[in-house]
């Protein structure tokens, strides 16, 4: 069954990655590329009540994921608590209740990630979401870059600062979720961060970080779709090992900033 | 208000949290006017400005802008992280409304083209400020605010910048409000001075507004003339 959706598979996971990869050129540029990782566990009880009755796991991931990130958004608003406290609370606590929760044979899979259970509606579903988070970002390219670099600049150009910190959290929570099935939650935020972090080191510019990032983040999840088919060994796993293999070449390529 | 008034201030008082900051100040910015406001540590001056164009809420009092002004802005601190990878052009980019091309900006501010590539990233503080003031007056606005670093900007980049604020006043006839620490400035450049310590101490033309006395009780004794300039603001 993997073989015959194989086509299908690549073609989402090269939309996924291609949102990820813009998707954590933001996290980097704001020093939110923990805060990524600690949200995708958020996901964990969404899925498990979606595996238990039966209904969409990737829609009770986005459900929870949103959920989240709209308390990390208003608990931040509305106090002066940090970002990371409240991340910090929630994610443990939603892992805690994902375990209790997900049957122990769906475990694993959630966690690493795995395509052999993947469903036509479900890829089809992933595609269509990353090409609107793609669309999304190209849209509000500009703010969402000012508002990271410099928000007092943003904020006297009037730009409204606490709608795009929303819509960035809205983007990263479907960026997760639709990685998840890929790559896994533990590894997801490997799909995000370290193609930016490679990208990094080898841009000269705004433009050519945000395309390397695109690149690698493809290529990673690429080269592990692929190696997973052959020696089925996980999507996840895979993936993080190009990454990061990626990420150590980039090093001898560094610029001297 | 006359009609050409940019900017009307009416007992504009700041609190943030328990602490007043700001209390019943009030002034107004004509046209091509230059306006500094001095006063020591702690006085508000930054507050004043960040609320005036909304960075910071006022607790009372009115703002009264002219229709359609626009403000460019140049903050206290601009902190560019070492490893951004993004060049000058890309972040002049980055301005949502541009009245000016970036060339053009680029020759009123007196940088060569060739700054362009360069990293936002390596930049000096100075180098930096220089690129925000091309920033600040890429949409041509009617009131620039120039709130001065107070640390690691060398004597002589602070020089170069009063010039080419001075030069870009005569050209584009731009108002200005100029946050400073230094007497020197006010008395060379400035048209109208305002002299903040929480309240309003002093406000007119720099020769009849800062007398002795008014200095005195802005900055509590006169060690200030001597040292002040050598002094980092918090």
């Amino acid at each position: 069954m993997t073989n015959t959706l194989f086509p299908l598979i690549l073609g989402s996971g090269i939309l996924v990655a291609t949102a990820s990869g813009l998707v954590g050129s933001f996290l980097l540029l704001r020093k939110m590329t923990l805060l990524s990782d600690a949200l995708s566990h958020i996901a964990l009880p969404g899925i498990a009540l979606g595996v238990l009755f039966h209904f969409e796991p990737l829609l009770g991931g986005v459900l929870f994921l949103f959920i989240g990130v709209f308390f990390i958004w208003a608990i931040e608003h509305k106090t002066k608590l940090a970002v990371e406290t409240i991340t910090g609370v929630l994610f443990v606590t939603a892992l805690a209740a994902g375990s209790f929760l997900i049957p122990e044979e769906n475990l694993l899979e959630t966690f690493f990630g795995s395509v052999t259970r993947i469903t036509v509606p479900e890829l089809i579903l992933q595609g269509v979401v990353a090409l609107l988070i793609i669309a999304v970002i190209i849209r509000f390219l500009k703010p969402l870059v000012l508002s990271s670099i410099a928000p007092d600049l943003a904020r006297a150009e009037r730009l409204p600062a606490s709608f795009l910190e929303f819509l960035l959290l809205t983007l990263i929570a479907f960026t997760i979720a639709i990685g998840i099935s890929f790559v896994g939650i533990l590894l997801m935020s490997a799909l995000v961060i370290i193609p930016a972090a490679s990208a990094r080191n080898i841009a000269r510019n705004f433009r050519q970080f945000i395309g390397w990032s695109v690149v690698f983040s493809v290529a990673s999840l690429t080269i592990g779709l692929y190696a997973d088919a052959i020696w089925h060994f996980g999507p996840g796993t895979a993936t993080v090992f190009t990454g990061a293999f990626f990420f150590i070449l980039t090093l001898f390529g560094k610029r001297d900033y | 208000m006359e009609p050409t008034t940019i900017l009307s201030v009416y007992n504009l008082s700041v609190t943030l949290g328990h602490k007043r900051i700001i209390h019943d100040v009030s002034f107004s910015v004509q046209p091509q006017e230059v306006v500094a406001i001095i006063g020591p540590n702690g006085a508000g001056k930054s507050i004043l400005v960040k609320t005036l164009i909304g960075l910071t809420e006022a607790t009372s009092g009115k703002i009264e802008w002219q229709p359609g002004t626009k403000v460019g802005y140049l903050p206290q601190r601009f902190h560019v992280d070492h490893y951004l990878p993004m060049t000058i052009k890309e972040f002049l980019d980055l301005k949502p409304k541009r009245a000016f091309s970036i060339h053009e900006v680029l020759e009123l501010t007196k940088l060569d083209t060739s700054w362009l590539k360069r990293p936002l990233a390596h930049l000096s503080s100075g180098q930096l400020q220089h690129v925000l003031l091309a920033w600040a007056i890429l949409d041509k606005p009617q009131l620039l605010i120039f709130d001065e670093p107070t640390e690691n900007v060398d004597v002589v980049g602070q020089e170069s910048i009063y010039t080419l604020l001075h030069n870009l006043q005569d050209t584009l006839g731009i108002a200005m409000m100029i946050v400073s620490h230094d007497l020197h400035v006010v008395y060379r450049y400035a048209n109208t001075v305002i002299c903040l310590n929480g309240k309003m101490v002093c406000y007119g033309a720099p020769e009849t507004a800062l007398t002795t006395d008014k200095l005195s009780e802005l900055y509590g004794n006169h060690a200030f003339f001597h040292h002040h300039h050598y002094k980092n603001e918090e």
